[in-house]
């Protein structure tokens, strides 16, 4: 059979290959797509996608590793974290943090996501218009996660700057020497092979320091001090959590800003109609995510021999979620290549297919872009696409670098 | 209407992910003790309803209590 390509970072350079995906669902079982010397599973239907998430004893998170890729076992073990764990494990981290990212601590936070939403709005509203990632979708969800950290006013700059560098691994690669930063770690230890995950560590370790001899009302200090009968998180749980944090609550959030603005710019009608009718505001919030689909895919690897979709998967296969052709499976979605904002039968898995691993900062991620469409809304203006996308090659983010929109009155 | 349910969260399989409450903020609440969910004292939802919680919490900790008095 003629492979259909996936998985070749390039190709999304010209946005999401859907006609792949579509080609892909419509194949009966399941396909095998090469990668590297193996290949992987790939599954691309809203129920498989269900399956797979709903059965984390069959289809592990903790073997070899959550991306396309196998980590050493050295480097899996030390950069472990949420994402990358099985019950019994994750079951303990996670009841750690839930305790502190309830929907409840979230609402807490509206305050300040609307002062820094307000703030990013007005700039990009002064200049009329301009890169919507640089002005809006980049800032507003990192400096909602350093507020809500209690990084400092001061600090946020650094790690802005090492969250950077971050995503440099995910794309082109690290631009910094192995020891940046005063770094000593073989880079194939850290999290993105990257230097300035060693900088970002040792920032983490300080604030907890911090926040052990002085507590503050922030989300550090929920962390050092979280306490379930005497369980606590590790200074290494936390160290990486703080990393996860930092990189999962923008890069993200970024990224269904980004495709919302491009998608509203493009269909003013529907901007009309959230205009119109602002209770849409929820159902549009989940569009927007389910549209933008940010987290590509997942992998999971079978812990045993199993079956799905009528196929059969060996112990030890790779099974890779794709979440961008899930949300457009039409057994589920009516007209899934519609952008419509009065949707509302809308079981998107941009958060994850379910499961333990669904999304711990979904609330966050909802009521930040949410607030953003509120206050856009309520300035009576309309977006404008004045530039094609520039997309990032990448199989695993589905991000965009800059997007030029201007604001129309 | 096809009648109104009680509900109950399994408390071993729940991990605070919030989605109950995210959908029926009035019928499910995280603790603030221990973040897992539980069901609001005397809270009923439509049988319909129920079902879709049901089927949309991740940790599959939520069933509807099938004796429950219906009205």
């Amino acid at each position: 059979m003629t492979t259909i390509d996936i998985a070749t970072p390039s190709l999304y350079l010209d946005g999401i290959p859907h006609e792949g995906f579509t080609r892909i669902r419509e194949t009966e079982g399941l396909v095998w797509h090469p990668y590297g010397e193996d290949g992987f599973w790939a599954v691309t239907r809203h129920a498989d996608v269900r399956e797979v998430s709903r059965n984390p004893e069959v289809f592990s998170s903790a073997i070899g590793h959550t991306n396309l890729w196998d980590l050493e076992a050295d480097a899996l073990e030390i950069r472990r974290s949420l994402i990358d764990s099985d019950a019994p494990d994750h079951t303990r981290l996670r009841r750690l943090v839930s305790k502190v990212f309830t929907p409840k601590a979230t609402r807490g936070w509206e305050g300040t996501v609307r002062r820094i939403t307000t703030e990013l709005v007005d700039g990009f509203v002064a200049t009329g218009g301009g890169d919507w990632v640089e002005m809006l979708a980049a800032p507003l969800p990192i400096r909602v996660i350093m507020a809500i950290l209690g990084v400092p006013d001061e600090d946020a700059g650094y790690l802005v700057e090492l969250t950077d560098h971050l995503v440099e691994g995910t794309g082109a690669g690290s631009s910094l020497p192995d020891d940046a930063y005063g770094n000593t770690t073989p880079t194939r230890l850290l999290p993105f092979n990257s230097p300035a995950s060693h900088a970002l560590f040792e920032y983490a370790e300080r604030m907890r320091q911090l926040r052990l001899a002085e507590p503050a009302d922030d989300l550090v200090t929920g962390l050092v001090r979280a306490d379930i009968a005497g369980d606590r998180l590790s200074a290494a749980e936390y160290r990486n959590f703080f990393q996860l944090l930092v990189f999962a609550g923008n890069e993200t959030t970024r990224t269904a800003i980004i495709h919302g603005g491009l998608a509203f710019a493009q269909q003013p009608d529907q901007w009309d109609a959230l205009r119109d009718d602002p209770e849409l505001a929820g159902s549009a919030v989940d569009e927007v995510i389910r549209w933008a689909s940010p987290i590509l895919h997942m992998r999971r690897t079978a812990s045993r021999d199993t079956v799905l979709a009528g196929t059969a998967i060996a112990a030890g296969d790779k099974v890779v979620m794709w979440y961008a052709a899930a949300n457009r499976d039409p057994e589920v979605f009516d007209e899934p290549f519609r952008f419509d904002v009065t949707r509302s039968d809308n079981p998107h898995f941009a958060f994850g297919g379910g499961g333990p691993h669904f999304c711990l900062g979904a609330f966050l991620a909802k009521m930040e872009i949410q607030v953003l469409l509120e206050e856009m809304v309520g300035r009576g203006i309309r977006l404008e696409q004045r530039a094609e996308p520039v997309r990032l090659a990448s199989n695993f983010v589905h991000g965009v670098e800059s997007l030029q929109l201007g604001v129309m009155a | 209407m096809s009648g109104a349910v009680h509900l109950t969260v399994d408390l071993d399989r729940c991990i605070g992910i919030g989605q109950c409450e995210m959908l029926e903020p009035e019928v499910f609440r995280l603790d603030d003790e221990d973040g897992i969910s539980r069901v609001v004292d005397g809270a009923t939802l439509d049988r319909a309803r129920a079902a879709e919680v049901v089927e949309r919490c991740p940790s599959m900790a939520i069933s509807i209590v099938e004796d429950s008095p219906s009205g």
